[in-house]
């Protein structure tokens, strides 16, 4: 009892040193200014996009550790880190801070209101309450938006698939990315009257399941940006192997895991678009003149061998497309 | 500096999960898994709530009166349909999971621009993290208050003997199904309670968020009973919420020191983990002590 006493009494003391210290502390200066970057989780995408801004503030001339110093801080996927990240770059006073995904976005929000912020990878800026207004943002956010171009890519499968009568879409429900851009999907698809069968999956071990179910009753797959199915893409593309049905993902690294085709974002653009961003800020441009910006076509991504496999005719034009803007696997 | 005040206010309002496993682990003396879906479960009603343009307040009575209903569901797996607990409430967290994408729609949503509990005139005068400091200090001191209140009641008394003694509690004639229930109401209620403080001081709900939240009330409870020992039932309430601002502490020593963050789930179960084995190291060397008062007693004894 004494012990938890003593425990207290220290806490109390401390809070209330704490207190009145708080109102003298004044702003460190320092020279050089201070980005903070936040990263949700390790992962091949979001490491491109991170070295994606690093050279979009290089061409902007702002070299990390020369004359700016990049505090970069990953929460490793558990959410209850961002905070304590965030209250570190807010206490550092850190002059701009980037946020990759989206709880790193509203975390560095939440925490900070009046440095600016620069959203990288989020999908639905709107939808996730951090801008209102895409073209002129009111408050200290704005930012690179990584939604796939999913007109285009519905173009595309359209193109390929002209006897499609149902398109199957899957993606894991607790994935925001994927929700929005399922959400936005299917509304493109209401808008050209496609008929579009929903499959969602809760975790990877639902998926082998759920997508046997699926590739009876649909003629084409499609796959938005999703974490958890793209690490578990052999799973899929098993199952749509044995069923013949084409598999049409958002990104291009699954469509190397086996998909068909795709235009999709590039991701180190992406990052470089953030990067570049952030310098334009650094270098005083107002938040409200700088509109959230989206990428509107992405590069063409061919999987022939996949293609044929399926008998999925491909157009030459579409080759050359992909020959010379983007990839094409032979 | 700021960075242990922010640990301290963040200990207070995990200090509520604590207090709630306090209820079923210690008092009851059985593993409550339901904790793991009612907390995502309190954020999910809150936050959405809250979405809606209902009043914070009401919003995280509401998120308890939901938690409740939830705990009631594993009690009565447990009590009526005679499935072990474990399993009961691992089914019923199961099943939150669907029910918390169902609430909110989709899986995150985010509260910025929105009010929250945290949005008041007062709160944002504070000094930088000192908003969850005074109002963790307050809800945890109203809900420790009346929580003594009620163990001391008739009541109260019948639910701890039902966790002491089973049999002795059913022939005092004491309804044990139903302190059981009883006691998974509540604790689950506190525990969304805790969620939807939590997820309105982080600005959002993620229907993930409830990973891994056992070990952190399971830690809030055990390190509050390593450091400070023999305690009364009331003073070991407050105790769990020494153990939780403790756990924090922890964390933040591990992410200054530099650790990778990498290996924060392993370096927090080391902690938990030597916490747990210490009475047993402790209890041999009394053993020892107790052997050589042995060899002697025999000698006072001539």
């Amino acid at each position: 009892m004494k012990r938890m006493l003593g425990f207290i009494a220290a806490m109390f003391i401390f809070l209330g040193f704490a207190f009145f210290h708080e109102s003298t502390n004044g702003p460190v200066t320092s020279k050089k200014p201070t980005v903070g970057l936040l990263q949700l989780m390790n992962q091949p995408a979001l490491a491109q996009i991170q070295s994606g801004i690093y050279t979009g503030l290089k061409d902007e001339g702002f070299h990390n550790g020369k004359n700016i110093n990049i505090d970069y801080q990953n929460a490793q996927g558990n959410q209850s880190n961002l905070k304590t990240m965030s209250e570190k770059f807010a206490n550092e006073n850190a002059d701009l801070a980037i946020g990759i995904t989206t709880p790193s976005a509203i975390s560095l929000a939440d925490v900070m209101n009046k440095t600016p912020l620069v959203m990288g990878a989020v999908t639905d800026p709107q939808g996730a309450g951090l801008v209102k207004n895409l073209k002129k943002p009111e408050k200290n956010i704005t930012g690179v938006s990584d939604q796939a171009p999913l007109g285009e890519q519905l173009d595309l499968i359209q193109r390929l698939m002209p006897n499609m009568k149902t398109l199957g879409i899957i993606y894991t429900s607790s994935d925001n990315s994927a929700v929005t851009q399922y959400k936005k999907f299917k509304q493109l698809c209401e808008e050209r009257h496609i008929k579009l069968k929903v499959y969602s999956i809760s975790n990877s071990n639902d998926l082998n399941q759920v997508s046997q179910t699926m590739m009876s009753s649909v003629d084409a797959v499609y796959v938005p940006t999703d974490n958890t199915i793209a690490g578990a893409m052999s799973t899929l593309i098993k199952n749509s192997d044995a069923a013949k049905v084409p598999v049409f993902p958002a990104v291009d690294s699954m469509v190397k895991d086996g998909g068909v085709a795709t235009y999709s974002v590039n991701q180190y653009k992406l990052g470089v678009m953030t990067g570049k961003m952030a310098g334009k800020l650094l270098k005083g441009q107002k938040i409200s003149k700088t509109p959230v910006e989206f990428i509107r076509y992405g590069d063409l991504t061919i999987n022939l061998p996949q293609a044929k496999k399926m008998g999925v005719h491909i157009p030459d034009s579409l080759i050359q497309q992909a020959q010379s803007k983007g990839e094409l696997i032979k | 500096m700021n960075l242990i005040t922010s640990a301290i206010g963040q200990g207070l309002l995990w200090g509520l999960l604590g207090i709630g496993l306090f209820l079923t682990f210690r008092i009851l003396d059985f593993p409550d898994m339901t904790v793991e879906g009612t907390f995502p479960l309190g954020a999910a009603v809150s936050v959405t709530a809250v979405t809606h343009g209902m009043n914070p307040f009401l919003a995280t009575l509401l998120a308890f009166l939901i938690g409740m209903v939830a705990g009631l569901i594993t009690g009565l797996l447990y009590t009526k349909g005679r499935i072990p607990i474990l399993l009961a409430g691992i089914l019923v967290m199961t099943a939150c999971y669907s029910v918390n994408l169902r609430i909110m729609g989709t899986s995150n949503i985010s509260l910025l621009g929105k009010q929250s509990l945290f949005t008041n005139h007062f709160l944002e005068s504070l000094p930088q993290y000192f908003d969850s400091v005074f109002l963790g200090f307050i809800i945890i001191a109203i809900v420790i208050a009346l929580l003594a209140l009620f163990l001391q009641t008739d009541l109260g008394q019948a639910f701890i003997a039902t966790g002491d003694n089973e049999k002795m509690a059913k022939s005092l004639g004491i309804s044990t199904d139903l302190m059981k229930n009883m006691g998974l109401m509540i604790s689950n209620g506190l525990i969304a309670i805790a969620g939807a403080l939590i997820a309105q001081s982080n600005g959002y709900s993620d229907v993930n968020m409830g990973i891994g939240i056992i070990v952190i009330g399971l830690a809030s409870i055990i390190i509050g009973e390593v450091v400070f020992g023999e305690l009364t039932m009331n003073q070991r309430l407050i105790a769990v919420v020494c153990g939780s601002i403790i756990y924090r502490f922890v964390l933040l020593l591990v992410l200054k020191a530099g650790f990778g963050t990498n290996d924060l789930n392993l370096i927090s179960s080391i902690v938990l983990a030597l916490c747990l084995m210490l009475p047993t190291f402790r209890s041999r060397f009394h053993f020892k002590r107790t052997l050589e008062h042995g060899l002697k007693t025999p000698e006072r004894k001539d």
